[in-house]
């Protein structure tokens, strides 16, 4: 499974340090998040997709696969806004359903946006290594140790948590056991899989706290990283890739190329 | 007040991310249910509100239920949901985080807890509107964040107490938690 996020070339965007390009990308989406502009959500798409589908460094196979969920996403919070939106100038009703001019234009407008948020998130998720990235949150933005050593921590018993996910799910199928209907049956089934694994997974984590500070680590305390991150160029690079991207979009979304409207 | 503990942040931040686990095995059922049956779905939403006051139910300390949020939100984030989870998973575990300080962190009952529950989903709710959601007519906002609600309440009101009350018979919540007056007393006798 791992193997398969190994790309096929190492483009520039890998060498960005990883701390820089989460904060770059977050306040990009918080841009996005806010926007209410259509034009300007269809350009900032079509940008981040440029970065996604260019410059992730990823076969074409493997991106396609990628999109899948994109799409779908794209679709399904359009098609709520579509059919249950306000609007004025109404082109087709049925019973509940209703899609107006207005309701097409916020459909399209919270499509892309959602868009955006899934394309920027695999361009980031696909160019990083979760553990590279908790270091460089240390080392170029001061995130306290104790809360980035716990998350590696964590993120490294990921796997032992999904094999004990699937353990419990073999054995309450050999049990043949049987769940209630209703909202009953819905706790009894989150019931069955959360004690086992909570129980099993603090205990896990208190022991690895315990020896972690038996051999010496201290919160707050000075400390030397085993893998030293830094600013190089290419964040430099990056940067102004994402500044300028963001002017082409807001200058292009004036100019209304895109959309007649 | 009691501070964290190098071990208090590791499980919160471990029950954050084994959250996440369980959210993306929940998103399955969720993307299975979301086509054939709208309400279903928004009766199964309150999933995704139960992290930071679940952990804050176990380890009972100040701050907990913010962090155990945002852990969750990151492992979704990673697992490809997109970064704004994380903006979701901050606002929903501040708001619950909130509403513990309220009673100064001194109540852990359903009531108490399903009440923030409804104030994460509050806060999802104002970030809906930021994104856009602002645009839906009236009665389906209410329908679908008053479902969500209700959800909200039965899933971090009674589902995580009741959880929490079966992982107290398991005997681990006496590594984690503070220890009381009364054992110390005990002690004395």
């Amino acid at each position: 499974m791992l193997n398969w996020f190994t790309p096929e070339r190492q483009t520039w965007l890998f060498r960005v340090n990883p701390a820089l390009k989460f904060v770059v990308f977050f306040t990009f989406m918080i841009i996005t998040l806010i926007n209410q502009n259509l034009h300007f959500a269809l350009w900032q798409t079509i940008l981040y997709g440029l970065l996604f589908y260019v410059f992730s460094g990823y076969s074409l196979k493997k991106l396609a696969v990628l999109s899948i969920p994109l799409v779908i996403s794209f679709l399904s919070t359009g098609l709520t806004m579509l059919l249950f939106g306000k609007g004025e100038s109404v082109l087709w009703q049925f019973g509940i359903f209703k899609i107006s001019e207005e309701s097409i234009q916020h459909a399209l407008l919270l499509g892309s946006k959602s868009l955006s948020f899934g394309l920027v998130g695999f361009t980031f998720i696909l160019t990083i290594q979760p553990i590279l990235f908790f270091y460089a949150m240390m080392q170029q933005f001061r995130m306290p140790s104790k809360y980035a050593y716990s998350f590696i921590a964590a993120f490294r018993l990921i796997p032992a948590v999904t094999e004990e996910l699937q353990i419990r799910r073999n054995a309450l199928k050999v049990r043949n056991v049987q769940f209630s209907r209703g909202s009953k049956g819905l706790y009894e089934r989150l019931q069955s899989y959360t004690v086992p694994l909570f129980a099993q997974s603090i205990r896990r984590a208190q022991r690895i706290a315990v020896a972690m500070e038996a051999k010496q680590y201290q919160m707050g305390a000075a400390r030397t990283y085993f893998y030293p991150t830094r600013y190089t160029h290419m964040d430099v690079v990056f940067i102004a890739v994402m500044i300028l991207g963001f002017a082409i979009t807001l200058f292009l979304s004036s100019s209304g190329l895109l959309t007649s409207g | 007040m009691k501070k964290l503990k190098f071990t208090d942040i590791l499980i919160t931040i471990m029950i954050g991310v084994v959250f996440g686990v369980l959210m993306k095995f929940w998103d399955d059922l969720y993307t299975v249910v979301k086509p054939i049956l709208p309400v279903a779905r928004q009766l199964i939403y309150g999933m995704w509100f139960m992290v930071g006051p679940f952990a804050f139910l176990l380890l009972r300390k100040p701050g907990t239920a913010l962090i155990a949020s945002i852990a969750g939100a990151s492992l979704s984030a990673f697992a490809g949901h997109g970064i704004e989870v994380l903006m979701y998973g901050f606002m929903q575990g501040l708001a619950a985080e909130l509403l513990f300080a309220a009673f100064r962190y001194k109540r852990y009952t359903i009531v108490v807890a399903g009440m923030a529950g409804i104030a994460s989903c509050l806060a999802s709710f104002g970030l809906d509107l930021v994104y856009g959601y602002a645009a839906l007519e009236t009665w389906a906002l209410i329908v679908k964040y008053g479902l969500r609600a209700i959800s909200a309440f039965i899933f971090t009101g009674i589902f995580a107490v009741l959880i929490v009350k079966a992982i107290e018979a398991t005997g681990v919540t006496s590594l984690i938690r503070p220890v009381d007056k009364k054992e110390y007393t005990l002690l004395d006798q």
